[in-house]
């Protein structure tokens, strides 16, 4: 293991010293280093911003163009139509030709890779709309808080006048 | 489930029926008939009168089966898998079709936008909330303010209401 087991807590007591005496002498304590390298999960190491690997990486062919701006919908359903075309392929193979499966079947797994590597890639898409999701959530969260607080004080101010007009109703009394 | 998961279990749905189909189709494909002179293995008894020979290999049944007709057994035994032989590829096929038009509408269903966009709306909802969480602040101190301000009023009432009542 490269760090110990139990770390020293940081040392921010030393801003402190003359707080008795003159409690605006601490300075604010400095922000924690920004996590740029790598780090350590059950004894494995990676990176903090991993990218999806590219398919040539795992030595498939990549089917569907690559560009800036790929249309996701439009590339699933061609290579969802290519899928079932090479699966008739495959029966009409082995029904004829039974001795040349291998190219077909190796053809229909680069399909799929195409299309787990098609999905995978649409997942920082999601983790975007997920955050766009939760802000708005927390801003209607904080709006309908904001109307709660206005409806009480304006009861308490109702209940605070109405109290004062029993007050003076008796006093005059 | 989030509908790319989903996506990703259709596909896979997708293979299992795929493998599943031939692999089916392979285990009960029944033996190929090599020329017109060997029986065939499908039909067994096609004369109406038994055949003496071709009983115990097919039937194998010690006994009371070849005294009774003959020719009802290996029909009924060549009639059920022959059905199965029909119906199944229909079945699988069918199935892996409708898995391929689920997996169709489930693209046409994603809720895609361009990424300009979605980091257009995620600063325009920040500086909403900042907004917001500001109006939130303020309002919470103004209670504040007035639940203290409450507190020392009903003090004050209470201490007054001791101090005037007399003791009986």
């Amino acid at each position: 293991m490269a760090a110990s087991a139990y770390p020293p807590p940081p040392q921010y007591y030393r801003l402190y010293k003359d707080y008795e005496q003159d409690p605006s002498s601490a300075p604010e304590p400095p922000p924690p280093p920004p996590i740029d390298a790598k780090y350590t999960t059950f004894n494995v190491q990676r990176k903090i911003n991993e990218l999806l690997p590219s398919l040539e990486s795992h030595n498939v062919r990549q089917l569907y163009p690559d560009g800036p701006n790929i249309d996701f919908k439009k590339e699933l359903r061609t290579l969802n139509r290519e899928l079932q075309l090479h699966i008739l392929e495959l029966a009409d193979i082995l029904v004829e030709r039974p001795s040349q499966y291998a190219r077909r079947v190796e053809d229909i797994s680069m399909i799929f890779s195409n299309l787990h590597h098609l999905l995978n890639s649409l997942r920082p898409h999601q983790a975007r709309a997920t955050l766009i999701h939760m802000l708005e959530s927390q801003i209607q969260r904080r709006k309908q808080a904001i109307e709660d607080i206005k409806q009480r004080r304006e009861e308490a101010q109702k209940l605070l006048g109405e109290s004062l007009l029993i007050l003076d109703g008796s006093q005059t009394n | 489930m989030d509908i790319i998961s989903q996506l990703q279990e259709q596909l896979n749905e997708m293979s299992m029926l795929a493998v599943n189909t031939f692999g089916t189709l392979q285990r009960d494909a029944p033996p190929d008939r090599l020329s017109t002179s060997y029986p065939d293995p499908l039909n067994p008894n096609p004369n109406p009168k038994p055949e003496e020979d071709a009983k115990p290999q097919v039937q194998g049944q010690p006994g009371a089966a070849p005294a009774q007709a003959p020719g009802a057994p290996p029909q009924a035994q060549a009639q059920p898998p022959a059905l199965d032989l029909a119906e199944q590829p229909k079945a699988m096929s069918h199935a892996l079709v409708l898995a391929a038009k689920k997996f169709d509408a489930l693209v046409a269903a994603l809720p895609l936008s361009s990424e300009e966009d979605q980091l257009k709306r995620i600063e325009g909802l920040q500086a909403e909330n900042e907004v917001v969480g500001l109006e939130l602040q303020k309002q919470l101190e103004a209670a504040e303010l007035e639940l203290k301000q409450v507190e020392v009023l009903f003090n004050e009432a209470t201490d007054n209401c001791i101090n005037l009542k007399k003791p009986d």
